[in-house]
């Protein structure tokens, strides 16, 4: 009996020395999950299909293509990118599910994407409570990256950036009578709302506030509406199809403001074949999160390289979203050196100061510990002799 | 009146896109007695086939026009085959409707895995000039024109078809009683069979005329699909005058109610009237109520 007692006792005291000893090994573990000698594990999560695909799947490819080019190189500290994807459908429920597979399935080391605001909002309190660095490339609600969490930064000019730029630009532009003509789905609403607080904070009322849905084929009635108030700039917080189709309906009726556009339709030069009528957009100018237009010279080597990986891919705006963030990405491994952990890529990213990449308009700047928003510089997209340019 | 005259007039040329895409539905419910919830992908498909061979491939408007249509005539065959006659045999109607559902999204992720890495909307270069032009004072978009055209001839057309030709009283009369059309001898599984192909080009051909005006992405053939559904069960389900009818009225419901009362109204309406419709004039307008005589 005194024998067994002391076998208890040793089995006891083993057990909770092994789990001391335990806990600092499995932090240790998830400081480097997803890092072997010749490898780094990525994740990514986005919608592959649904309405909004592009935000997700054509952003991953886009990543994918930056991963290419520096595995060509030899990886980042002589490790190769492996990027892992998984499809949260757009929804909260598949965004908490697709963060919980990456960091406890998958193990990978950070995660890039979130494409979709709602489901990217949806994750955060699982981002935080498993601590994998996040570096977010489309979604734009605010709320994901303020206030400032420790494990996640954002590339993505963020929806209240965006809005407050619409109207300093209307105003800027000798505006008096400002409309807006909007989506109410939660992608508009997260930029309607920054966007309604703004117009307050200035004292500017709306001559009118329309709605237009996401698969209108005829806005007559809102451009019958915008002509009537007398309008002399209309901002758009709409999707290139809704805002194609009004400005080409308010064209019809002699309606010709200045349209203020935002980063959903940053291609400028499909949006302007998406309008069909020659001259239609003397006076629109849209807010680009890319420094180039995918058709230009500066993006070939790139579009080259996403047709080698993806035949079926035309370089676009999406995928552009995901060059710029991967590169921002990969930056801050390198910063953060070879003996790679979690709490080092972080600090590394918060050091991130006007650092430009190939796709971006504007410099990435993350101010941590202050902000993690790293891209708070729109540039301007107007067509000038026929040609699409950057405003100055 | 200015005002009234453009919504009325954008209502006439919007309902025609969806009268003509109403069309195919009818024909389908006409024959089949089944609501082709596939219809719009249908479409859409049948859009982005014209897509690809004027523009990928760079072929003529005319050619690329008949080969989507004819494409379209072969994928309508292969949803009969494949969705349609394996569960129509076992006459399971809710099995056919699901399956209908589930082919909606089987056709749209296979037109994002082909397509959609070109881009979110893709453009379609206009049978017609861009520039709107001066119709009776009010300016329109010639496409538009050109789609309202069409839809009057292929309502003209399927009405020849089913009130003159053989073919479309064999059609007529496997819709009324398919047991008695097999009874006196009629081949109702090809009857069926062409139903669809025949539904399905319909859909190709819309899709071609109307893409200049409507843009191309996966989503747009359950975007129209709604609104002519909406259409068809306004004017009645079993009645080709009624799908017309239905898609005009249904796109001056549309632009008034957003012209007048509110902008958000606009893609509410096609609904409202469903409900409504489905509850006080479950026919439709024009449809016919199935007597049957003892």
């Amino acid at each position: 009996m005194k024998s067994t007692r002391i076998i208890a006792s040793l089995a006891t005291a083993g057990v909770i020395g092994f789990a001391l000893a335990a806990g600092p090994v499995r932090a240790q573990d998830a400081q480097t999950q997803g890092i072997s000698s010749n490898e780094i594990r990525i994740g990514a999560y986005g919608p592959f299909a649904g309405p909004v695909y592009m935000y997700g799947k054509l952003a991953m490819n886009g990543v994918e293509a930056v991963f290419d080019k520096v595995n060509e190189a030899g990886g980042v500290h002589g490790r190769k990118l492996v990027l892992v994807r998984e499809d949260d459908n757009c929804k909260p429920e598949g965004a908490i599910g697709a963060v919980k597979k990456l960091a406890y399935d998958a193990k990978v080391f950070a995660i890039i994407g979130g494409a979709c605001s709602n489901s990217t909002l949806a994750s955060v309190p699982e981002l935080e409570k498993s601590g994998i660095p996040m570096v977010v490339n489309s979604a734009v609600a605010d709320a994901i990256s303020d206030p400032v969490r420790k494990n996640i930064y954002t590339t993505m000019i963020t929806s209240s950036v965006e809005s407050r730029a619409q109207v300093d630009y209307a105003l800027a532009k000798g505006a008096k009578k400002i409309a807006v003509v909007r989506m109410t789905d939660a992608w508009a609403m997260a930029r309607w709302n920054p966007l309604e607080a703004y117009l307050k904070a200035k004292g500017i009322t709306l001559v009118e506030d329309l709605e237009l849905g996401v698969d209108a084929n005829d806005a007559t009635p809102q451009a019958l509406k915008l002509k009537a108030s007398g309008a002399d700039a209309v901002i758009l917080v709409l999707y290139p199809k809704p805002a194609a189709v009004l400005i080409r309906d308010s064209l019809k009726i002699g309606g010709n403001p200045l349209w203020v556009g935002q980063t959903a339709i940053n291609d400028f030069t499909a949006f302007n074949k998406q309008v069909g009528v020659p001259g239609a957009l003397a006076r629109f100018a849209t807010i680009t999160s890319t420094a180039y237009q995918p058709t230009d010279p500066e993006m070939k080597d790139w579009a080259e390289r996403l047709k080698k990986l993806f035949p079926n891919d035309e370089l676009s705006t999406f995928n552009m979203n995901g060059i710029g963030s991967a590169q921002v990405l990969v930056e801050g491994l390198e910063r953060a050196g070879k003996d790679l952990t979690r709490d080092k890529f972080l600090a590394a990213m918060g050091t991130i100061k006007n650092f430009n990449v190939d796709a971006y308009a504007g410099p990435i700047t993350c101010d941590s510990p202050k902000s993690h928003q790293c891209n708070q510089a729109p540039g301007w997209l107007v067509l000038e002799d026929g040609k699409v340019v950057r405003e100055k | 009146m200015e005002y009234f005259s453009y919504l009325m007039a954008t209502g006439i040329s919007t309902g025609a896109l969806y009268a003509l895409v109403a069309l195919g539905i009818v024909v389908i419910y006409k024959s089949t007695q089944v609501v082709n919830f596939a219809h719009g992908e249908m479409f859409m498909l049948g859009g982005y086939l014209g897509y690809t061979f004027h523009v990928m491939l760079g072929w003529p408007y005319l050619l690329s026009f008949l080969l989507a249509v004819g494409a379209g005539f072969v994928l309508g065959l292969a949803v009969d085959r494949v969705a349609f006659r394996p569960l129509m045999q076992r006459q399971t109607m809710v099995s056919v409707l699901l399956a209908m559902i589930g082919l909606s999204f089987v056709l749209k992720g296979v037109a994002r895995w082909l397509w959609g890495g070109k881009g979110d909307y893709l453009s379609f270069p206009p049978l017609v000039s861009p520039t709107p032009i001066s119709f009776g004072g009010i300016m329109v978009m010639s496409q538009q024109l050109v789609v309202l055209g069409a839809a009057c001839l292929v309502m003209a057309a399927f009405a020849v078809f089913f009130k003159f030709t053989r073919a479309g009283r064999f059609m007529q009369a496997t819709a009324d009683n398919p047991k008695a059309a097999k009874l006196v001898g009629l081949r109702t599984d090809r009857v069926y069979m062409y139903t669809f192909a025949v539904g399905s080009a319909v859909a190709a051909a819309a899709a071609v005329l109307m893409a200049p005006l409507t843009l191309l992405y996966p989503d747009i053939g359950f975007a129209l699909f709604i609104k002519a559904f909406a259409a068809a069960v306004l004017g009645g389900l079993t009645s080709i005058p009624g799908a017309v009818v239905g898609g005009f009225l249904i796109g001056i419901i549309e632009q008034l109610a957003a012209g007048y009362i509110h902008s958000s109204l606009q893609e509410v309406a096609a609904f409202v009237v469903i409900m409504l419709v489905l509850t006080f004039i479950p026919t439709g307008l024009f449809g016919q109520r199935r007597l049957r005589k003892v």
